[in-house]
């Protein structure tokens, strides 16, 4: 990181407890515990959650000069923001937009946000926009790009980045390394954390027929700042990862297999619609908070 | 080698890109089985969201709207919910009950849309504006927007 934390931040007081937050999670990787996404359609949910550790939320849906009250009643509570970007479009040949990259660091700013995160993936090429993310090729040249767009967008942030390996229905073709060797060296190369959707890994290895602990086996775990999960479903002859559907038996198992291997500093549950009773959810992140053998938040 | 060279990888993603959103073909090497159902995957995708900022013309389609939406959008590269939305029901006009034609002409009582699309482009909001319905007109002032009908839809 060249930049502090943030001329920005000196603007507005943040609580004591946030600045503590923050200063821990320099030296080392904070401890976040479990937490929810911050959706508006679910926002009273998440705020009436009595021990919430984190929330995320879309970086793109923040205006940071006027973020949802919600956001800074959770902020002013304690408890830790991230902002989730999902267009940046860090695996784009071209260079990340330096827009884009300073609302992200405004969303982490506005929010006190301990780190903010985005993805392994590009979203956008010649102009056109695939409305998703897409998986880059696993070749050299990939991993320049993604370097170089990494460092150009930690460089302009005020806390570290955490980057998240995506779920991919297809992969490119003539990889020039496999999964864990391109992460891994992506994350030495650039120094950033990692952002692990457990749901991704379990999804990837469902489609292609791995051994998704494998993958577990062979990454810097370590690097983990937190970890997402979420539902999905099969159609079509693929395991979807839609996040609109209840979190599958699989995806808990493989997070007792990780926590087993090491206990990440946080666990977060992704809902992006066609929202269950509060009960359903609540339910959800009892179980998870059970297989990592923390406290229920609920 | 397999590197394809300097810039080649910006060519390859675009052409992955047109592949999956703009009708192009598909670039040698992929499954086309696991990149069809990527496809199909982001037109649903697509139809949720625009679903959501367009309820009434979503209504109108009950269980039908992702696959008349898909069939729509397929080959058409994505301009958003609102105009992908605002595209389907122009194209779709003349067959939407008076509930969605209002949503239409509300929604162009209050934004204005580039003429050609343009990545992640929003519409930008009108000021004031004047639209015909059948059977009333919509009214957009600074703030507010009234529905003036002689029956109501």
């Amino acid at each position: 990181m060249t930049a502090g934390p943030g001329t920005g931040i000196g603007r507005r007081p943040m609580p004591v407890v946030l600045r503590r937050r923050m200063r821990r999670v320099r030296g080392m990787i904070a401890e976040l515990g479990v937490g929810i996404g911050w959706r508006p359609e679910i926002a009273g949910f998440v705020a009436e959650l009595p021990g919430l550790g984190f929330t995320e939320v879309i970086a793109e849906s923040v205006h940071p000069d006027r973020p949802w009250p919600g956001l800074l009643e959770l902020r002013d509570r304690g408890v830790a923001v991230v902002p989730h970007g999902v267009r940046l479009s860090l695996g784009g040949a071209e260079p990340v937009d330096p827009a884009r990259v300073a609302h992200l660091a405004g969303c982490a700013e506005a929010l006190g946000a301990p780190l903010v995160s985005e993805h392994i993936a590009f979203v956008r090429a010649g102009g056109l926009e695939a409305g998703h993310l897409l998986p880059v090729p696993r070749t050299r040249e990939a991993l320049d790009a993604l370097t170089a767009n990494i460092r150009r967008t930690t460089a302009e942030l005020p806390v570290p980045l955490a980057v998240e390996p995506i779920a991919a229905l297809f992969d490119w073709p003539d990889a020039e390394y496999d999964e864990a060797d391109f992460l891994t060296e992506l994350l030495d190369r650039t120094g950033v954390l990692l952002l692990l959707d457990v749901a991704n890994v379990y999804a990837n290895a469902r489609n292609r027929g791995a051994d998704p602990t494998a993958l577990l086996d062979r990454l810097p775990l370590e690097r983990i700042a937190y970890v997402h999960l979420a539902g999905g479903s099969e159609h079509d002859g693929f395991y979807h990862d839609t996040h609109t559907d209840p979190l599958p038996a699989g995806v808990l198992a493989l997070t007792a297999e990780l926590c087993a291997r090491r206990r990440p500093p946080g666990l977060l549950l992704e809902r992006d619609g066609r929202y269950p009773p509060a009960a359903e959810l609540r339910a959800e992140l009892d179980a998870l908070a059970a297989t990592a053998g923390l406290p229920a938040i609920t | 080698m397999t590197a394809p060279g300097a810039g080649g990888l910006a060519a390859a993603q675009e052409a992955l890109v047109r592949a999956l959103v703009a009708g192009g073909p598909l670039p040698p090497g992929f499954d086309p089985v696991a990149v069809g159902a990527a496809e199909r995957a982001l037109l649903g995708k697509r139809a949720g969201e625009v679903g959501r900022a367009w309820p009434e013309l979503a209504r109108a389609y009950g269980d039908g709207w992702r696959d008349a939406f898909a069939g729509w959008a397929r080959g058409r590269p994505p301009g958003g919910a609102r105009r992908d939305g605002w595209g389907f029901a122009r194209a779709h006009a003349a067959t939407l009950p008076p509930a969605a034609r209002r949503e239409l002409a509300v929604h162009e009582a209050c934004w204005a849309h580039a003429a050609a699309p343009t990545a992640g482009a929003e519409p930008r909001p009108r000021r004031l504006a004047l639209r015909r319905l059948p059977g009333g007109v919509v009214v957009r002032v600074p703030g507010r927007v009234w529905v003036v009908a002689r029956r109501t839809g």
